[in-house]
């Protein structure tokens, strides 16, 4: 039986890639002084700044509401309600309650009712649906929170979702998406900071952090994810990680301290803002607003009165 | 002997030819590792070699998740 470094009472949890092994009262302790060690490396935020927080009811991302809060930061949610059937009417009641439990404010977005909802949106689009919904989520986050006034965005992305990213793009050498990825991108050019605070944590160690916390957070997977490229990547990332801890924390540390700098040197693509919206964008009309446009020709192209 | 799962809110049925079983082989069965997954057991999270006797219960979380 492994005892908790801090206080030998019997460990619940062992961390292998930190040698650590802690009770449930230390596990949380430790990890809350993590999340707040990194936002202070990073100086994502302070208490004096409006973050928003995009919730999607899933372990991540309740974690870090959760987190936040108790930390004494001021934090709202934002829940896109992506129309997917059952998994997001569960995933709008989880974060819901967890809201009023927290007494915390959630502003909701419908999506079907500003352009369709995910699954008619998979209908008109040859893409990936993941990639598509990762966009369209970006595009409201950052709009709404403009129009809310907050100055940060925070995300639940944690390490094994940022492994996967960088081993994907590195795998095909995609040097703007290469660019892009840190745990914090600035604002400016009509962007609201960004952050992802959890960035050094597992997938495992949030889905600790909200069991031991009593936190009900969605255990269903999107059923679009199914067969995803990312949850392939985080299996074989895994098998690695097992056979040599720490493997996943140094790939991704180690880019963003001797990688990223590199890349950043060379400069991006200007950016400007939407004709038709006003947030920013590479074109002159946003991906977003052109979906919508492909919208309406096919709605009143089908209808019989045109 | 037979121990029910509860797994991403459904429940399974899993049987094994022996009387009791680690809640590392639970992982096994269920094709996942524990670099990403874990048992709980009466709300406490079992390590790797801790047993779970015929007839239990127990809930397993897989944190993959895709997206
Ligand atoms: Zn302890
Ligand atoms: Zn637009």
């Amino acid at each position: 039986m492994r005892r908790c470094l801090k206080c030998s009472a019997k460990s619940v949890v062992y961390l292998p890639q930190h040698r650590l092994a802690l009770c449930k009262e230390h596990y949380l302790e430790w990890y809350l002084k993590r999340v707040e060690d990194t936002i202070k490396e990073f100086r994502m935020f302070d208490r004096t700044n409006r973050v928003l927080v995009a919730v999607s009811g899933g372990k991540d991302s309740l974690s870090l509401w959760d987190a936040l809060l108790s930390l004494g930061y001021k934090m709202d949610g934002l829940y896109i309600n992506l129309g997917i059937g059952h998994y997001s009417e569960l995933s709008r009641k989880v974060c819901e309650e967890f809201a009023k439990s927290k007494k915390a404010v959630l502003h909701t977005v419908e999506l079907e009712k500003d352009m369709a909802s995910i699954p008619s949106l998979k209908e008109m689009e040859k893409r990936p649906v993941c990639s598509l919904c990762g966009q369209i989520k970006r595009y409201y986050l950052n709009r709404y929170a403009r129009e809310l006034g907050y100055e940060v965005i925070a995300t639940g992305h944690n390490l094994d979702d940022e492994t996967a990213t960088l081993f994907s793009n590195t795998l095909s050498w995609q040097l703007e998406y290469l660019k892009r990825q840190y745990p914090v991108l600035s604002e400016g050019n009509g962007f609201v900071r960004k952050v992802k605070p959890l960035f050094k944590m597992s997938e495992k160690e949030n889905a600790l952090y909200a069991f031991l916390r009593g936190i009900n957070f969605v255990e269903e997977e999107c059923p679009f994810a199914e067969g995803a490229s990312s949850v392939e990547y985080k299996r074989l990332l895994s098998q690695i990680e097992e056979k040599s801890p720490g493997t996943k924390l140094r790939f991704y540390t180690e880019f963003i301290r001797r990688v990223h700098p590199i890349l950043k040197q060379e400069g991006g693509v200007p950016i400007g803002a939407c004709s038709v919206c006003g947030e920013p964008t590479t074109s002159d009309v946003c991906s977003v607003c052109r979906l919508k446009a492909r919208l309406s020709l096919g709605s009143s192209s089908s209808s019989p009165s045109s | 002997m037979k121990v029910r799962v509860l797994y991403r809110g459904q429940t399974k049925e899993l049987e094994f030819e022996k009387d009791r079983v680690s809640a590392g082989e639970i992982l096994r069965a269920l094709h996942l590792s524990k670099e990403y997954a874990f048992v709980v057991k009466d709300d406490e999270v079992l390590d790797d070699k801790d047993h779970i006797k015929d007839g239990e219960e127990v809930r397993v979380i897989n944190a993959i998740s895709g997206g």
